[in-house]
């Protein structure tokens, strides 16, 4: 055996080593052992320590995922496990290095929580699940034998039995389904679409009733990053510029939003639904403003001027020139929602108003997409020179792109200025643009299951997670990494569609429905 | 001159100190397969770029039908008919065969975003008849069953011929072919070269052409320009060409004339 296989392991195993090392050095060992006692049931109050074999869980898959993969994909069975072991043993020793010096640190009863503030003897001591210096033996113990369960586990689901059982039970299930849905009546064969859209509706009429209105908030905050995501991505990934001041727009519908409902500073009140309308109005206005001069600007250039104008905006809104007009760096409180039947809305029919854009904005993003304009816009995405040389206006295209961007963004910010009765200019700020970019690089480009699917991991999991909310940088940090190394094309790329193919089915049904005639 | 598609009147295009292209005349009659040649940075390629609007020459004029069109948008240009290719395949590799075609039918379709999201009668119509007429150029330029792969999958010689079914799809009256057989092994090029009569003889486009392998120029040309040094040195039948002493020197330096002519000789001798 040469020693390459072996050098290899030892680096996994040094990797998920340094891993662990750093989970504890953070203090998030006992969030990740909060999380998986949750999984199991078990509710821990929030600081204190969960029970120690929720530890020895997280120690065990750690162990069999570093084994898992140290396991290579070929190769003879007898190396693949051995890797596994070496993987496993360097990763226990290293931790058991580590576990010396806390136990020194224990026993010499040395707080040094002044440089590592996670780092108080109960997380040390909890780490060493209680054991104390028998917990060095009992981890190199539990590496060594869960990477070796973990290639042998590796070995046994890549083996050809397995995976030809698991593609057998795949097809078994995919024709059952072809199946079922063949033998439907025929009334639900035609019909079985709407059906199912019916119920979807329901579900989406009734659910925001019953969930309670944390839910609703999270729902609805989830529903307006997808409106948003929606409309950055016609801009940045249909016509491929990259628009850095997205707030800038979602600022221009919250304040008209705001201005025309609220006591103050105007005490305008004209209610929320021309309002709305004036707010998207407001933010294609503010589109036409920014385009015009900077859409001559490509890539890096445009992505830079557009960052200067959202900041321009967010600062404008923020200083004392403008205090009289915008409220200033205050904001614009007690801003009145929209009324139904003389009553104000509540948190459900909030989530039925966001439900009814998202579900606007779709339509819209599916029409546009497949048709001549949609199509201009990918050309310029992909090659703007010879897309204009195929005879695309490219000022015309990407200045049209931006305004129907930017009017979904005035809608965004209109509806949760309303939701939130407030808005202010650090509403409005960078971040906020970044975080609509990067859930749709997340999600995937021009897939709207992956940017729904992207809203919900950036904005709804840290709303829901809020323990580990100090570390949602680290989360989100290790998200993007993951990601981009395993799907570099975000969570749910986006495939084109088979136009050539679906001409020719349409013309043999074409066929078969003449034949169908003569006979 | 109603046989005149394009013409142009002592062109230049200056690069800072650099003349690439020095007061060029041309004359390219309808329906006809025109070549350009000449060595490497002899300004072929900058006055293509000149006549599809990508760069302004400094002076003269360019006539299209006996109206000035230098300095107008490339879009433009693409709109009153004038397609062309790329030296470097520049296709819309994210994109499908299909929708490449379809992105060059741009200038041949009116409906608007309005439409597209309203879905008129219109735009049913006219998506329908674009489709229908993209899948027909597919096949037109040899790419049946190949409209689903995107652009990039596609094999060299595929993407240079869609390249064509994209220039073909917004029905130009004059093709620029910039460099069509590069890179191509001697089937690929003998079916270009059929491709390109094809053009001329089936869809009534004129063509003009840089080209660097001899034997596709001598095919097909039915007037070829040489270009050395940003001037044109000499224009004529592809006999007369090959003739020229001229030519014969820009291609093979000073002295040339008499080493070819040897060449010939011995040639002829051997024979």
């Amino acid at each position: 055996m040469n020693s390459h296989p072996i050098r290899e392991s030892f680096q996994k195993g040094i990797v998920f080593a340094a891993i662990m090392v750093f989970m504890m050095l953070t203090g998030f060992h006992m969030i990740a052992a909060t999380m998986v006692s949750k999984i199991f049931g078990v509710y821990v109050l929030r600081g204190s320590i969960p029970e120690i074999r929720f530890m020895t869980y997280i120690h065990v898959l750690f162990g069999i995922w570093a084994g898992w993969s140290a396991s290579s994909k070929t190769g003879k069975i007898s190396t693949r496990i051995f890797r596994g072991l070496v993987a496993g043993f360097t990763a226990g020793a290293f931790i058991a290095l580590f576990d010396l010096i806390l136990n020194f640190l224990i026993q010499s009863g040395t707080d040094i929580r002044q440089y590592l503030s996670a780092l108080s003897f109960e997380s040390m001591d909890y780490f060493l699940m209680n054991l104390g210096q028998m917990g060095i033996l009992v981890h190199l113990g539990i590496y060594t034998a869960t990477g070796l369960a973990g290639s042998a586990l590796a070995v046994f689901l890549r083996s050809e039995s397995v995976q030809h059982w698991w593609q057998n039970l795949k097809s078994n299930i995919s024709t059952f389904i072809t199946r079922t849905t063949e033998n439907l009546p025929p009334f639900l064969q035609k019909y079985g679409k709407y059906i199912l859209y019916l119920i979807l509706l329901a579900a989406l009429l009734i659910l925001p009733t019953r969930w309670g209105s944390y839910l609703n908030f999270v729902i609805g905050l989830v529903g307006l990053y997808t409106i948003a995501g929606i409309g950055l991505n016609i801009i940045v990934g249909l016509s491929g510029q990259l628009v850095l001041g997205f707030a800038a727009f979602f600022a221009m519908g919250a304040f008209s939003v705001g201005l025309l409902n609220a006591p103050e500073p105007h005490n305008l009140m004209w209610g929320f639904w021309p309002a709305i309308v004036v707010a998207v109005l407001m933010a294609i206005a503010a589109a036409v403003v920014l385009g015009l001069p900077t859409m001559r600007l490509r890539g890096d250039y445009l992505a830079i001027v557009t960052l200067g104008f959202g900041e321009i905006t967010r600062i404008l809104l923020k200083s004392d020139t403008l205090i009289n007009l915008t409220g200033g760096p205050r904001g614009i409180l007690d801003i009145h929602g929209p009324t139904l039947f003389g009553k104000p809305f509540t948190d459900v029919y909030y989530v039925y108003l966001i439900f009814a854009g998202v579900a606007l904005s779709i339509f819209l993003y599916n029409r546009l997409q497949d048709s001549r304009t949609g199509r201009a816009w990918l050309a310029i995405k992909e090659d703007p020179i010879a897309a204009q040389a195929t005879g695309v206006n490219l000022q015309k295209y990407k200045l049209l792109a931006l305004c129907i961007g930017a009017a979904f963004a005035g809608l965004v910010g209109g509806i949760s200025a309303a939701r939130n009765q407030f808005t202010g200019p650090n509403d409005h700020t960078l971040m906020a643009s970044i975080n609509v970019l990067s859930l749709v690089i997340v999600g995937g480009m021009n897939s709207i299951p992956g940017i729904i699917l992207g809203a919900f991991a950036l904005k709804g999991l840290p709303e829901i997670l809020r323990e580990v909310q100090n570390y949602r940088q680290l989360a989100f940090g290790a998200l993007l990494i993951v990601m981009m190394l395993m799907r570099p094309e975000g969570l749910w790329p986006s495939s084109r569609p088979l136009i050539e193919k679906g001409d020719r089915s349409q013309i043999e049904e074409n066929k078969n429905e003449e034949g169908g005639k003569d006979a | 001159m109603p046989d005149i598609i394009i013409e142009t009147k002592e062109v230049s295009k200056l690069f800072g100190g650099l003349t690439a292209v020095n007061m060029v005349n041309l004359e390219i009659p309808k329906y006809s397969i025109y070549s350009i040649i000449g060595p490497n940075g002899a300004g072929k390629t900058t006055l293509f770029n000149c006549i599809s609007g990508f760069y302004t020459p400094e002076t003269g004029e360019i006539l299209y039908f006996g109206e000035l069109i230098q300095g107008s948008a490339t879009d433009f240009i693409a709109s009153i008919g004038i397609s062309r290719t790329y030296q470097n395949i520049r296709l819309f590799s994210n994109l499908t065969a299909v929708e490449n075609i379809m992105v060059g039918q741009h200038t041949n379709l009116e409906t608007n975003w309005m439409d597209a999201i309203l879905h008129t009668p219109r735009f049913s119509r006219e998506s329908k008849k674009s489709r229908s007429e993209a899948i027909r150029l597919l096949g037109f330029v040899g790419l049946t069953n190949f409209g689903d792969f995107l652009a990039c999958n596609l094999p060299y010689g595929l993407q240079r011929r869609l390249e064509i079914g994209r220039a073909l799809a917004n029905k130009p009256q004059l093709l620029l072919l910039d460099e069509p057989t590069a890179g191509m092994n001697p089937q690929e090029t003998q079916e270009m070269i059929k491709l390109i009569r094809q053009l001329r003889d089936e869809l009534n486009i004129s063509i003009i052409l840089i080209e660097h392998d001899m034997r596709v120029v001598m095919d097909i040309s039915d007037k070829i320009s040489v270009l050395d040094y940003g001037k044109k040195i000499a224009e004529g039948t592809p006999k007369e060409i090959q003739a020229n002493p001229r030519v014969i020197e820009a291609y093979l330096g000073p002295g040339g004339a008499a080493l070819a002519k040897k060449y010939q000789d011995r040639r002829r001798k051997d024979a």
